[in-house]
């Protein structure tokens, strides 16, 4: 009994600390409302750690010509990262028209994306880190890997 | 010991005072566009040290390096470095004003800005003042070529040169501002 108790015990705390480590880099949040011109939600919540494991396991044909069309501005990219994952919390854009609300900004070492207008509400959060990471494997995709 | 206690504060005091002078705060390059005619705004905000990293990193078209090329026709003829020596060298004071039936232009040397103002009263009575420190406008045209302008080094200067209103244009309905502060945000 008490060796079951202890199996049981290692189990939780192998799961536990599984998914502390799969946590470890945040989540990535996606949430759409959509209002018209039917209601649907869809909300997903998701390990950071799985964005970059998730692109390196995408078929590489299909991330060659996104590889291509990035590599000039690679370096930019990652200067941007790099420096948003430094810099304090901030609002990057804000554009409000009736009907229509756009904000882009950096919150707790993520980049958030808020869209509402009448016909949907989207809100994502990538941690910068996930970001980066993804961007990495996308970048690491050479040209010969296009079908 | 009241010697050695006062010496250890003094010292304490001294390396705070060096930090605190060493510490440059973060500068944030502030955009604000407002139509109140459709209820429109734009707001952006950018952090100086982060162009500062992400502008050598773009070379497309005119832009390599932090520095933009002019094309021969837009400065033709015009010795852009020796302007800026005889605008240096000048004292405050006005150096150009236009006055029309609809439009007044009036570009002038103050506090070490270079300063323009221009009303026209054709565009709904549209104002635009411009207030560009010359350290800027020096770091701007810092490079030896004459035909480059160093848009890293007048973003660098223009963090230096503390919090500023660079651009306001207002019309009717329309407003524009871009100024340089350290709060991340616009405020309200």
């Amino acid at each position: 009994m008490i060796l079951l108790g202890k199996i049981g015990l290692a189990l939780a705390g192998t799961a536990v600390a599984g998914m502390g480590i799969l946590f470890s880099e945040g989540t990535v949040v996606v949430n759409v409302t959509e209002r018209q011109p039917e209601s649907h939600h869809v909300y997903v919540i998701a390990p950071a750690m799985l964005v970059p494991v998730a692109v390196h396991f995408a078929p590489k044909d299909q991330l060659a010509h996104a590889s291509k069309q990035m590599r000039p501005y690679l370096s930019a990219i990652r200067a941007a990262i790099g420096q948003l994952r430094e810099c304090d919390d901030l609002t990057l854009v804000e554009v409000k028209e009736p009907g229509n609300h756009v904000l882009i900004k950096k919150g707790g070492g993520s980049l958030i994306v808020d869209v509402d207008d009448e016909g949907e509400t989207v809100h994502i959060s990538t941690p910068l880190r996930a970001i980066s990471s993804a961007i990495e494997e996308i970048a690491a995709v050479t040209p010969s890997d296009e079908s | 010991m009241r010697k050695t206690i006062r010496a250890g504060v003094a010292m304490c005091l001294f390396a705070m005072a060096t930090a605190a002078m060493a510490t440059t705060p973060e500068r944030y390059l502030h955009v604000r566009v407002e139509d109140q005619s459709k209820g429109e705004s734009v707001s952006v905000n950018l952090p100086l040290s982060m162009a500062e990293k992400i502008l050598p990193t773009v070379n497309h078209g005119n832009l390599h390096q932090g520095r933009v090329t002019m094309t021969h026709g837009e400065i033709e003829g015009v010795d852009l470095h020796a302007i800026l020596d005889a605008l240096r060298s000048a004292a405050d004071g006005e150096f150009v004003t236009v006055k029309q039936t609809d439009q007044d232009v009036r570009v002038a040397k103050s506090n070490g800005n270079l300063v323009v103002h221009v009303r026209d009263s054709q565009k709904e009575g549209q104002k635009v003042d411009i207030t560009v420190p010359l350290k800027v406008v020096d770091a701007l045209f810092s490079t030896a070529k004459q035909d480059e302008l160093d848009i890293l080094a007048a973003i660098r200067a223009l963090g230096e040169a503390g919090e500023t209103i660079l651009v306001t244009v207002e019309d009717a309905t329309e407003h524009v501002r871009i100024w340089v502060d350290s709060r991340a945000d616009q405020g309200k």
